[in-house]
């Protein structure tokens, strides 16, 4: 175990660090563009220079290994005026169009001109024009003459999406990024490139100019677009989802997101069902609901009921509806919808393209219900159907099975075919308006937070049975995340009372479905 | 022949108190504010305006009447509504009757109610103002209000003694209660050339009329019933018309104080040197009478001017000069007459 | 330390008062009579029909600047609305065809929100917002015609004497 001093602090590390993680882990500040925790090394910005007492000259610390009797220096004049030079050189040719850039304001290069250069511009000449505001692929646009040319784009092609579709042309000062001549970056990890970017370069077609991002709020949450539920920061400004970002959980997805996820949010924009309805017509909530307990009396005590849950939907969503499916009359059945697999890789999508699979049937087993596939449920026509989400695959037989249905219940957040075709539809809230948990795949639990309030009456699936429980019967039942995430969850060993705040930011687990 | 005696008493109530009381009350509300901007060196208002005719403002009144009536008329929870009602009404009404002795012209005709004991007549009525005040303030359910009413009460209370105690020396030199005949009295001469008005025969009595009646009328340097600054007073609940006839009344008690101190002190209708038994009539007794509506005028201007020129008193002050330099000095001013009349 | 304040001991003919409220009498009438008569040192303006020169730095109504070929010179960089402490300003951002990649596509400002600051003139790094108009926002009826959209701002914009993109001499 190496034992290396830094700015004086003695420090041991483990053999094979980086002397710029000696220096994140002791807290001391080193300026960087190309260096990148999730990939290799490239060490070509220089901007992580400090003196090292095993060479004459400044070292770059992204790129020496700690190592024993290293003695650095991190604060000397020689250092500063490193930092200095490097950056002077480096904003020789940048056009500093910050005003029209999306990356100002989260810019390290606006940061660190702030932080270590500060001084007008001595080049006196005219500045070499690249090729700017280009489209080099469907979610990216390249602005050459902002790079740096840290390389950090890509080696996130070549190392994580293992897909090579960047390079660099031409050489010294005229260098830039391209695609090949003829192809297009359109790996499904393409929009990581801009994240990763450490200018305004490499930016999204889909925030382009949409919001700049120092007015954007974040929200910790997870994405749902498939069962390894990707940690990410969803940006909104005025109730309006402008981007999502990936977030960094090393149990997760390391500082990665697939495009398919940060483009998923669009799905919610539109077609939203926006009130009640009875039988296709809109009603006010309260109405629907007295209506719909009416309805349920009305149903007789042999029929066939089919409850329809979504994998989508939160493991309180979930428990919430199997207690108040246990309550009902009839003999009631329990499928699962929820889209249909797709495409994999081994990088990070996974074939499952719902986010809490593992966390439902978790949910099911503790309550002792047994799940039937959907196509055999609906085979047997069952006489009143419920159906909880909105992306279930087979819709169209869905709908002709409430055709047939006495009493059709879909809560769901789009307007549509089956909000249409049911007797009663409760709008409920999209995946970035809930609050609960999902368990993804690999058993990790983590927190979906709200980052967008609805303006009409939609209600989480869980209020919504709330408020019809207190309609329909003695018992009320829990319509609070909280509260029922430590009933729900109760089951699992090593959560047994755990409240929901407790999940933090990375999630717990790995749990297996592993029952006490 | 009593019906044409009622007829031609409510043709001269309409003439002097209609045609002329209230519509110079209502002129002096635009007086006052044209006048207080001259005074600061400002425009005052002179943008009302019909059609194109502006009339130098002239119009303002009447567009402060129809904003009047067209308020929303406020009576606040908890108010007494009978008295809240009556109160302007009160003072209103208190305040015009007091003209109903005022000689306008030579002559019984020019008179309204020609009484002997006209200046009892108007001490006594001109007093009831002082309900209006307090039981406006004490109706309205206020305590600003109510602080208002006290406030008047005291201050009116206090000022009346003094202002009618100036009054006696006149009525002692004059030998008559009857504003008429005071006002013949006044047409003699002294020493052959000078005319032997009130203020001549008793200044002091006027400067001591002048004030009292100023602090009667509530007005600035005395205007603490009102306390705009502080307490906003008795009529802070009164909104729409209650509130402007609180106002005219204000403006029509400015009159009222010119018409008396013009009868009591400078001569009524007396044009100096002519006609002084007021027998000669036709154009001579216009002129009369026009001079002594240029009297009324002038001496409301001498109280706008006043009004404009001091700041208020503060209430202990306001206090000790009611009473313990005006009343004294009244009354030293009565004693001085007594003597020397006795002695003439 | 405390300042001794001379009071002269007050004498009969001063605490009587008399002399000095005849004083006071004489100045105002003096003021009423001149200004009656003459108008001599009335000060008032008659607003609509007669107006102050306002001083040239005077902040009224915006105006949007524009480029030489007359399009609007705002890049849509949101500085002014980030800068804005009463949030008037709201823009819609969009892409241009020409070299200038972004421009606004709308831009409005609240004027019931408005305080005439100036601090979007402040931030604005192009030199495309400007107070100086020299006029006011007149008053209107409705929320609507308080709002001023960026065809209403550009109708008082002219050209700006700055450059942009200009490098250091
Ligand atoms: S485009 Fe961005 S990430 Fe790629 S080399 Fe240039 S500065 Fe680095
Ligand atoms: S003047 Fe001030 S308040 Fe008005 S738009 Fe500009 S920054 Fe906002
Ligand atoms: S600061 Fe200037 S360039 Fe930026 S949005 Fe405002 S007006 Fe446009
Ligand atoms: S961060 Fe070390 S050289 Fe770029």
């Amino acid at each position: 175990m190496p034992t290396l001093k830094i700015d004086g602090i003695e420090i041991t590390v483990e053999p094979g660090t980086r002397i710029i993680e000696a220096c994140d882990r002791l807290g001391i500040d080193i300026p960087r563009f190309c260096y990148h925790p999730g990939l290799s090394v490239a060490a070509n910005c220089r901007m992580c220079l400090v003196e090292s007492n095993r060479s004459p000259k400044p070292v770059p610390s992204c790129y020496e290994m700690a190592v024993d009797g290293l003695e650095i220096q991190t604060k000397t004049q020689k250092v500063i005026d490193a930092r200095r030079a490097v950056l002077e050189y480096i904003l020789l040719n940048h056009p500093i169009d910050c005003p029209i850039c999306d990356k100002a304001g989260e810019c390290d290069l606006q940061d660190l001109y702030f932080a270590h250069n500060y001084q007008p511009s001595r080049h006196a000449f005219a500045k070499f024009h690249k090729p700017k505001a280009r489209q080099i692929g469907p979610q990216i646009m390249a602005d050459s003459e902002r790079c740096i040319n840290c390389t950090r784009c890509i080696r996130v092609c070549d190392e994580i999406a293992k897909a090579p579709q960047l390079h660099q042309v031409n050489r010294g000062g005229r260098t830039y990024i391209d695609v090949f001549p003829g192809t297009e970056i359109d790996h499904p990890y393409s929009m990581c490139v801009s994240d990763v970017c450490p200018v305004g370069a490499l930016t999204t077609k889909d925030f382009r100019f949409k919001c700049r991002v120092w007015f954007t709020n974040g929200t910790q949450s997870v994405c749902g677009e498939c069962s390894r539920g990707c940690s990410i920061r969803i940006d909104t400004y005025r109730n309006e989802i402008q981007r999502i970002m990936p977030r960094e959980n090393p149990t997760v997805n390391q500082f990665w997101a697939c495009d398919a996820g940060r483009l998923a949010y669009h799905n919610y924009e539109t077609d939203r069902l926006q009130s009640a309805k009875a039988n296709g017509q809109p009603v006010a909530s309260d109405a629907a609901i007295t209506q719909l307990a009416t309805a349920l009396d009305s149903v007789a005590s042999g029929a066939r009921v089919l409850v329809v849950l979504s994998p989508s939907m939160t493991n309180e969503a979930a428990w919430a509806a199997i207690k108040v499916g246990q309550k009902l009359k009839g003999m009631v059945r329990y499928a699962i919808g929820g889209r249909e697999a797709g495409f994999k890789d081994d990088i990070l999508i996974c074939a499952d393209k719902a986010p809490n699979r593992a966390g439902l049937a978790l949910v099911l087993k503790t309550l002792g219900v047994e799940a039937v596939p959907l196509s055999a449920a609906l085979a047997g026509s069952p006489q009143a159907i419920y159906i909880f989400g909105d992306d279930h695959h087979l819709e169209d037989v869905l709908v002709k099975a409430m055709d047939g249905a006495q009493l059709s219940v879909v809560f769901s957040a789009k307007d549509g075919p089956l909000a249409n075709a049911a007797s009663f539809a409760f709008p409920t809230m999209s995946p970035y308006e809930i609050d609960g948990t999902w368990l993804n795949e690999f058993g990790i639990l983590q927190r979906v937070r709200p980052a967008l309030t609805p303006t009409w009456d939609a209600r989480p699936i869980e209020k919504w049975l709330g408020a019809l429980t207190t309609r329909l019967l003695d018992e009320q039942i829990a319509d609070d995340p909280a509260e029922l995430f430590v009933t729900a969850m109760s089951s699992v060993n090593a959560l047994d009372g755990t409240p929901l705040a407790a999940s933090g930011l990375d999630g717990i687990g790995p749990f297996g479905i592993a029952l006490k | 022949m009593d019906w044409m005696f009622m007829l031609i008493a409510l043709l001269k109530v309409l003439v002097v108190l209609v045609v002329f009381v209230l519509m110079l009350g209502a002129v002096l509300t635009w007086v006052e504010r044209r006048m207080s901007a001259l005074i600061q060196d400002r425009l005052g208002p002179n943008r009302a305006q019909i059609g194109n005719v502006r009339a130098w403002g002239l119009l303002h009144p009447i567009a402060d009447m129809f904003k009047a009536f067209t308020k929303e008329d406020f009576v606040p929870a908890g108010a007494n509504r009978m008295l809240f009602f009556l109160a302007p009404a009160i003072a209103l009404a208190s305040t015009l009757a007091c003209f109903a002795v005022i000689p306008f012209g030579p002559g019984e005709h020019f008179t309204i109610a020609p009484l002997d004991s006209g200046m009892l007549f108007i001490i006594a009525i001109g007093s009831f103002g002082i309900y209006g005040v307090a039981l406006g303030g004490w109706a309205s359910n206020n305590n600003f209000g109510l602080l208002g009413a006290l406030r008047g009460a005291a201050q009116l209370v206090s000022y009346e003694v003094t202002m009618g105690l100036n009054l006696v020396g006149v009525f002692a030199v004059f030998g008559t209660m009857s504003l008429s005949q005071l006002v013949l009295g006044q047409g003699e001469l002294l020493w052959g050339w000078l005319p032997k008005w009130g203020v001549v025969v008793q200044p002091v009595g006027f400067v001591l009329f002048l004030i009292a009646s100023m602090a009667e009328n509530k007005r600035a340097p005395f205007d603490l019933p009102e306390g705009e600054s502080e307490i906003i007073g008795y009529f802070a609940e009164f909104s729409a018309m209650r509130f402007a006839t609180f106002f005219l009344t204000e403006f029509v008690e400015i009159v009222l104080i010119a018409a008396i101190a013009a009868t009591v002190f400078f001569g009524g209708w007396q044009i100096p040197w002519l006609d002084p038994q007021g027998v000669a009539g036709g154009f001579i007794t216009v002129a009369q009478i026009g001079f002594f509506v240029f009297k009324i005028i002038a001496l409301c201007w001498l109280q706008m001017l006043i009004r404009w020129t001091l700041p208020r008193f503060r209430y202990d002050q306001l206090m000790n000069l009611g009473w313990k330099v005006l009343l004294p000095l009244s009354l030293a001013n009565i004693v001085v007459t007594a003597i020397v009349l006795a002695l003439s | 330390m405390a300042k001794l304040v001379d009071r002269p001991k007050a004498d009969l003919v001063i605490r009587s008062y008399i002399p000095e409220v005849l004083r006071g009498l004489r100045v105002t009438s003096r003021h009423f009579w001149v200004n009656f008569l003459t108008r001599k040192n009335v000060v008032t303006i008659e607003y609509p029909e007669e107006k102050y020169p306002y001083p040239p730095r005077f902040r009224g109504q915006h105006r949007l600047m524009k480029r030489e070929d007359d399009s609007v010179r705002c890049v849509a960089c949101f500085l002014c609305a980030t800068a804005c402490p009463a949030d008037c300003i709201t823009i819609k951002a969009g892409e241009r065809s020409d070299k200038n990649e972004k421009y606004p596509v709308s831009f409005e400002i609240d004027y019931i929100r408005c305080i005439f600051c100036g601090m979007c003139e402040e931030a604005c790094p192009c030199d495309a917002i400007r107070l100086d108009s020299g006029d006011h926002k007149l008053p209107g009826y409705t929320r609507e015609e308080e709002v001023l959209q960026k065809e209403d701002l550009l109708a008082k914009g002219g050209l700006s004497i700055a450059k942009q993109g200009g490098i250091l001499q």
